[in-house]
C-alpha cells in the first residue's frame, strides 16, 4: 500500500500471474467440449485473381469431415470489415491476398480438418496484381477493388509554406522506406463458437468482443441479441486481435450453425502469420527547412500506408499517422498529406502505435538529419524546437496547457541514458558505439474521427463479505487491464485489491464499450469504474454514516473500512456497513459509463484538437555496432514518460520494457519479406523477433507532473513505450556509422551497404 | 508421398535399431528430433515410421587410441560440456553451444544435425577442420566415410536407406600452442540464430608466426558445408598479415557459391564469410 494507504502507484501482485506463469490459465486452445469440431480455412495462394467456381466435393470426401461452406452457404451477409465493407468472409468472384478464404470446414480432428481445407480447388483466372502502393496509384494500375486503389486522402495544412521556406536557411529532404511488422502474440487466433437454437455463444482471443458480437450477427443474420461474445483469456494482442478475430469467429459461427456442434478454429501459426493483419508498410516522403538558429521554419511530410487488399482498419491508423507526422515541435509551417493505397500484399491492421511509429522514425531521423546539417548536436537541436511552455501549439494548431512536459523527458532521458549500464559485454567483434534520440508526442485515447467509439461500460457489485466482483468492457490482453481495473475499484472503495475480482468482458454483462486499442484501456474501464463506484456510494454513505453516527458527506472509505472524515479513530469494517445494506435489501449493484468529451476539429484542413489530451515520452539509445558484419547490439535505452500519475507500478514499467524490445525488433530484425504479396518467412525461424539475451538494459523514468484526464490523472502507456524506441535506435546506429540509413528494418545486409566504400571488403559488395 | 507417421519404434538397442530400420523401407530415425519433426508437420519429409534412437545407447563420447568418438545420439549441450572435446576440437565444443538456444541444445543430437544436412549445420564446419570421419551402419554391414562425403546437397546425404550413424571419430592431435582453432557464426540476432555465415578455422603457425598450415571450413555459404581449398593453399607459409589476409579473402570466394534467399542475400554471405576469415587470421597473428 502506497500512497495514503490506498494501492495507487504500487506494484501488488497482478491478479492474472500467477495463473499464466504456472499454466493454469485456460485459453482457447485449452478447451475442449463434448461433441467439439475443429475448423479449418481454405485460403488462397495468389494474390490476384478471378473466381471461376470452388470446387468442395474432394474436400467433402476427407474422412471425418463434417461441413465444407463456401460462400453461397452464407445465411446472412457475406460481409466483414469494421469501417468499409469492402471484404467478403468468404471469397465470390476475386482472390485479392494470399489467405482469401475459398471455404471453411469443420472436422473431427484438426489433421482432417486442415487436409480437408487442402483439397478444396478453385478455378482461378490469375491476375497480375498490384505489389507496390506507389505503382498501385498510378494510371492503369490493376484495380484491387472497382472503387479504384486510393481509399483515402488526409491532409494538415497550417501556415504559408513558402513564405516559410524564404526564412530557412537549410533544408533537407529524405525519402524513407519503413517496413510493416508482424504482431507475434504467443496465442495464434483462435476462437469457439457454441450454437443453441436461435442463438450463438462464441468464446475468442480478442481486443473487442463488441466488433465479434456484430461480425457474427451480421453474417449469421441474427439479431446482436441472439450472440453472446466472451473474451477469453488472451496470449497477447497489440493490435492484431482489434478487428481481425472477427473473421476466424464469424468461420467458426458458420460451420457451428450448420452442423449444430460447437466449433473451435485454432490458426497454426504460418496461416497466422500470412493471412492475419499487420503494422502498414509506409513510404515517408520529408522536406523539412530550418533557420541558421536552428529553429525549424517548415515542414513538409509526404505519407503513403500499403493497406494490402481491404481497408480494415487503414484509414484510422493513416489518421494517426496524419495527426502524428510533425512529432512534439513548434513549426508555424506544415504541410502533410497522407494517402492510403490498395494492393494485393499483406492485410494492413492495428498495431500498438498505430501508424504513429512509422512517422516517429521519419521526423526523427530528419531531426537528426538537419542537425548534422546545421553543425549542431542532436539534442539541441531538440532543445531548440520542442514544444514547451512558451511554445504549446502542436502541428494541427492544438493549444496544450501548461505543463508541457517534452522537454523534462528530454533532459531526464538524456542523464539516464549517460549514467546507464550495458546489460551484458560485447561479443568479439569491431564495435563502434553511437547514442540516438527520438522524443515523440502522443495523441490519448481515440482520434477524433473515432470519437464515436471513445465509450465505456463498468459493473461494480458489492458482495456480503466486503469484497467486490468488476466487469468491464475493455479486455486484458497481457497489458496489465485487469490490474490497472483492479487498483482503480479498490482505491475508489477504499479496499484492498486482493478483494477486487475482475472479469473478463461478456457482451451480456456490459454495454458495449468500443475496442482495447490507442491506449485506452486502464483510462476507459477506469473512469467507468469511478462512476459505477460513485453510483454505489450514493447508497453506501448514508448507511455508513448512521452506523458511524456521522453526515453522509463525511464518510470516507479506506483500509477496508468507512471513516469519518477528520476523526480517524471512528471506523467500521466495509463488510459490516455492505451487510448492513444486504439485511435492508439495498441495491448493491451499480453500472457506470464513460464517454470522452467532444472537440473541435476539422477534417478537411486537418486542424483543430485531433486528439483530448497528449502524453509525451523520450528515449535514448545505447548501441554498439559491428560495421563490417552489419550487426547491432542495442546496449541501453533510457526512457522518460510523461505518465500523469502512476497506477500500478510494474505494470507500468512492464509495459515500457515491453515496448522497447518489441520495437527493437521491428527497428533491427523484423523484416516481412514479400513475394507477390505472399509472405517468404512465414515461421519464427526466420522472422526474427528479439530474444531475452537481445533485450538492451533499461532505464525508466516517470514524470507525473502533468495530470492527464484518466483515473487519478493518469494517462495510457502501451504506445508511448513502443513508439520513440526504433527512431532512437536508428539515430544511435547512424551515430555509430556516420552514414544515414533510410530504411527499417536496418538488417545487417542494409548497414553494410550504408558503410560501403569504407567497408574492408567492399569488392564484394554490389 | 503423403505419409503419415502411425508408428514410433523405440529398439532397446543399437543392433535392433538396424534390424528394425532394415525392416522398415519407408522409416526414418529420429533422436531429438529439433529438425524432424519440424519437417514432418511442414512436410517436407515424410515416413510412416519413426525409428527412437535415445535408447539405442548412441549417447557416448569416448576418447582412445588418439580419437574422440562421439555416439551419433549425443546431445549437443553434452558436446558442449565435454572435457574431451574442448580438448580435442574446441571450435566443435563452441559451435555445439550456438546451436538454437540451450533447450534445443539438450535435445538436438550431433548424428542428426549431420543427417539433416543443412548447409548451415553449425557442427559440420569445425568437425570438417578435424577432418572427422563417420561410421554408418545398416543391416548390409558398415562404413566408414569421410565426413566431407556424407554431404551430397541441401538436405542430402549419402545414408544408404536403413543407415544410421552410428558414431563420429575425430582424430586428436595435441593442439599445441602453435595451433590456433575456432569457430563463429553470424545471423542477425543474437541467440537462437540460423547461421548465415559461419567460419571454423585450425592455423598452425611456425614459429616465425607464418602459418604452416591452414584448414577453413565454412557453412551456409555453398549447398554443404565446405573446405575453403582455395583459401588454405593460398594461405599455407604465409605470414597473416593484412595484406594476406584481404588476398586470402578474394581466394576464399572461389571455394563458396552463396545463394540469395530469404535470410541474405549471397553477396552478404560473401561479405560476412570474408570478415570471419579476416578475423580468424588477425586473432591468429595477435596470439
Amino acid at each position: 500500500m502506497t500512497d495514503g494507504g490506498t494501492p495507487l502507484g504500487g506494484s501488488h501482485a497482478r491478479p492474472d500471474a500467477l495463473a499464466k506463469v504456472t499454466g493454469q490459465t485456460r485459453y482457447v486452445g485449452d478447451i475442449a467440449l463434448p461433441g467439439m469440431l475443429h475448423a479449418a480455412v481454405a485460403a488462397a495462394d495468389v494474390s490476384s485473381a478471378r473466381v471461376g467456381s470452388v470446387d468442395t466435393s474432394r474436400a467433402l470426401e476427407i474422412p471425418g469431415v463434417e461441413a465444407v461452406m463456401t460462400a453461397q452457404d452464407v445465411p446472412g451477409a457475406n460481409l466483414i470489415g469494421v469501417i468499409f465493407p469492402d471484404q467478403p468472409l468468404l471469397v465470390e468472384d476475386r482472390v485479392r491476398m494470399v489467405g482469401d478464404r475459398f471455404a471453411v470446414v469443420a472436422a473431427r480432428s484438426p489433421e482432417a480438418a486442415w487436409r480437408s481445407a487442402t483439397a478444396v480447388s478453385a478455378q482461378l483466372e490469375p491476375l497480375a496484381g498490384v505489389h507496390d502502393p506507389v505503382e498501385a496509384l498510378k494510371a492503369g494500375a490493376d484495380a484491387v477493388h472497382d472503387s479504384g486503389n486510393l481509399v483515402h486522402t488526409f491532409r494538415v495544412e497550417r501556415g504559408d509554406i513558402k513564405k516559410a521556406e524564404a526564412r530557412a536557411t537549410v533544408v533537407v529532404e529524405a525519402e524513407y522506406r519503413i517496413g510493416g511488422q508482424e504482431h507475434a502474440y504467443l496465442e495464434p487466433q483462435a476462437c469457439l463458437a457454441i450454437p443453441e437454437a436461435g442463438r450463438v455463444t462464441v468464446l475468442a482471443s480478442c481486443q473487442c468482443p463488441f466488433y465479434i458480437q456484430q461480425g457474427v450477427a451480421r453474417v449469421l443474420g441474427l439479431p446482436l441479441s441472439a450472440v453472446r461474445v466472451e473474451q477469453a483469456p488472451t496470449g497477447g494482442a497489440f493490435g492484431g486481435k482489434e478487428d481481425y478475430p472477427s473473421e476466424p469467429a464469424a468461420c467458426a459461427a458458420l460451420l457451428a450453425w450448420r452442423t449444430r456442434r460447437p466449433v473451435r478454429l485454432l490458426y497454426p501459426r504460418e496461416h497466422d502469420l500470412q493471412a492475419t493483419t499487420k503494422r502498414h508498410a509506409m513510404r515517408v516522403h520529408h522536406r523539412w527547412g530550418a533557420d541558421r538558429a536552428g529553429r525549424l521554419r517548415f515542414a513538409e511530410v509526404d505519407v503513403l500506408l500499403d493497406a494490402g487488399a481491404y481497408a480494415g482498419l487503414s484509414t484510422v491508423v493513416a489518421e494517426r499517422a496524419n495527426a502524428s507526422a510533425i512529432g512534439p515541435y513548434d513549426v508555424a509551417a506544415v504541410r502533410v498529406r497522407t494517402r492510403v493505397a490498395y494492393t494485393n500484399n499483406l492485410f494492413g491492421g492495428a498495431f500498438r502505435g498505430f501508424g504513429a511509429p512509422q512517422v516517429t522514425w521519419a521526423h526523427e531521423a530528419t531531426m537528426d538529419r538537419l542537425a548534422r546539417e546545421l553543425g549542431l548536436h542532436p539534442v539541441e537541436l531538440r532543445r531548440r524546437n520542442v514544444l514547451g511552455e512558451r511554445r504549446r501549439v502542436t502541428s494541427t494548431g492544438q493549444r496544450l496547457p501548461a505543463p508541457v512536459m517534452a522537454k523534462a523527458c528530454l533532459e531526464k532521458a538524456v542523464a539516464a541514458s549517460s549514467a546507464g549500464q550495458p546489460a551484458r559485454a560485447l561479443p568479439p567483434g569491431r564495435w563502434l558505439h553511437g547514442t540516438g534520440t527520438a522524443l515523440v508526442l502522443y495523441g490519448c485515447n481515440l482520434h477524433h474521427g473515432g470519437q464515436h467509439l471513445d465509450r465505456s461500460s463498468a459493473v461494480v457489485i458489492l458482495q456480503a463479505d466486503g469484497s467486490a466482483v468488476v466487469r468491464v468492457g475493455l479486455t486484458e490482453m497481457g497489458q496489465g487491464n485487469l490490474v490497472a481495473a483492479q487498483t482503480v475499484a479498490a482505491t475508489a472503495l477504499g479496499i484492498d485489491p486482493v478483494k477486487v475480482e475482475v472479469w473478463q468482458p461478456d457482451t451480456t454483462t456490459v454495454a458495449d464499450s468500443g475496442p482495447t486499442v490507442a491506449s485506452r484501456g486502464a483510462h476507459a474501464s477506469g473512469l467507468a469504474i469511478l462512476e459505477a463506484v460513485r453510483r454505489l456510494r450514493r447508497r453506501l454513505d448514508p448507511v455508513a454514516a448512521e452506523l458511524l453516527g456521522c453526515e453522509p458527506s463525511q464518510v470516507m472509505l479506506g483500509g477496508d473500512a468507512a471513516r469519518v472524515f477528520g476523526e480517524p479513530e471512528q471506523t467500521i469494517a466495509m463488510e459490516q456497513v455492505v451487510q448492513e445494506m444486504v439485511r435492508r435489501r439495498i441495491e448493491t449493484i451499480a453500472t457506470g459509463w464513460y464517454r470522452s468529451r467532444r472537440r473541435r476539429f476539422d477534417p478537411a484542413t486537418g486542424l483543430g484538437s485531433p486528439y483530448e489530451f497528449y502524453a509525451m515520452a523520450c528515449h535514448v539509445a545505447r548501441v554498439a555496432v559491428d560495421p563490417d558484419l552489419g550487426l547491432v547490439r542495442v546496449e541501453h535505452v533510457a526512457a522518460a514518460h510523461d505518465v500523469g500519475k502512476v497506477l500500478h507500478r510494474d505494470a507500468l514499467e512492464g509495459q515500457i520494457q515491453g515496448g522497447i524490445v518489441q520495437a527493437m525488433g521491428w527497428a533491427l530484425t523484423e523484416e516481412l519479406k514479400l513475394s507477390r504479396g505472399r509472405l517468404l518467412n512465414p515461421g519464427f525461424t526466420d522472422y526474427l523477433i528479439p530474444t531475452s539475451d537481445d533485450a538492451p538494459a533499461i532505464s525508466i523514468a516517470l514524470l507525473e507532473d502533468a495530470p492527464g484526464s484518466g483515473p487519478f490523472g493518469s494517462k495510457g502507456i502501451g504506445e508511448p513505450s513502443f513508439i520513440p524506441t526504433a527512431a532512437a535506435i536508428r539515430n544511435a546506429v547512424c551515430d555509430a556509422i556516420g552514414a544515414e540509413v533510410d530504411r527499417l528494418p536496418l538488417t545487417p545486409p542494409v548497414i553494410v551497404e550504408a558503410v560501403a566504400a569504407r567497408h574492408p571488403f567492399s569488392f564484394l559488395l554490389p | 508421398m503423403d505419409l503419415a507417421v502411425q508408428r514410433v519404434l523405440r529398439p532397446g538397442s543399437f543392433e535392433e535399431a538396424v534390424r528394425v530400420m532394415a525392416e522398415h523401407p519407408h522409416a526414418l530415425p529420429i533422436a531429438g528430433g529439433t529438425d524432424l519433426v519440424v519437417q514432418l508437420r511442414d512436410g517436407r519429409r515424410a515416413a510412416d515410421v519413426l525409428v527412437d534412437l535415445s535408447g539405442a545407447g548412441l549417447a557416448f563420447i569416448t576418447a582412445r587410441n588418439g580419437v574422440v568418438e562421439i555416439g551419433g545420439a549425443t546431445t549437443m549441450d553434452a558436446i558442449a560440456n565435454s572435457r574431451e572435446i574442448r580438448d580435442a576440437c574446441p571450435a566443435l565444443a563452441a559451435a555445439s553451444r550456438l546451436v538454437g538456444a540451450w533447450p534445443i541444445q539438450c535435445r538436438a543430437t550431433l548424428g542428426g544435425n549431420l543427417a539433416n544436412a543443412s548447409p548451415a549445420a553449425d557442427t559440420a564446419p569445425p568437425l570438417l577442420v578435424a577432418e572427422a570421419s563417420v561410421h554408418l551402419v545398416s543391416a548390409d554391414g558398415d562404413r566408414r566415410i569421410q565426413l566431407s562425403e556424407l554431404f551430397s546437397g541441401p538436405g542430402e546425404t549419402c545414408l544408404r536407406p536403413g543407415e544410421l550413424i552410428r558414431s563420429i571419430m575425430i582424430p586428436t592431435q595435441h593442439l599445441q600452442r602453435t595451433v590456433r582453432e575456432g569457430f563463429a557464426k553470424v545471423g542477425p540476432r543474437w541467440e537462437q540464430i540460423i547461421s548465415v555465415a559461419s567460419l571454423a578455422h585450425r592455423f598452425e603457425l611456425d614459429a616465425d608466426g607464418s602459418i604452416r598450415e591452414a584448414r577453413v571450413a565454412v557453412g551456409s555459404v555453398a549447398p554443404t558445408p565446405v573446405r575453403a581449398r582455395a583459401a588454405e593453399q593460398f594461405l599455407a607459409g604465409k605470414p597473416p598479415t593484412a595484406a594476406v589476409r584481404r588476398e586470402a579473402a578474394r581466394h576464399l570466394q572461389d571455394d563458396i557459391s552463396p545463394i540469395d534467399d530469404v535470410r541474405a542475400p549471397a553477396w552478404y554471405r560473401r561479405v560476412a564469410v570474408s570478415v570471419l576469415l579476416d578475423r580468424a587470421l588477425t586473432e591468429a597473428a595477435d596470439g
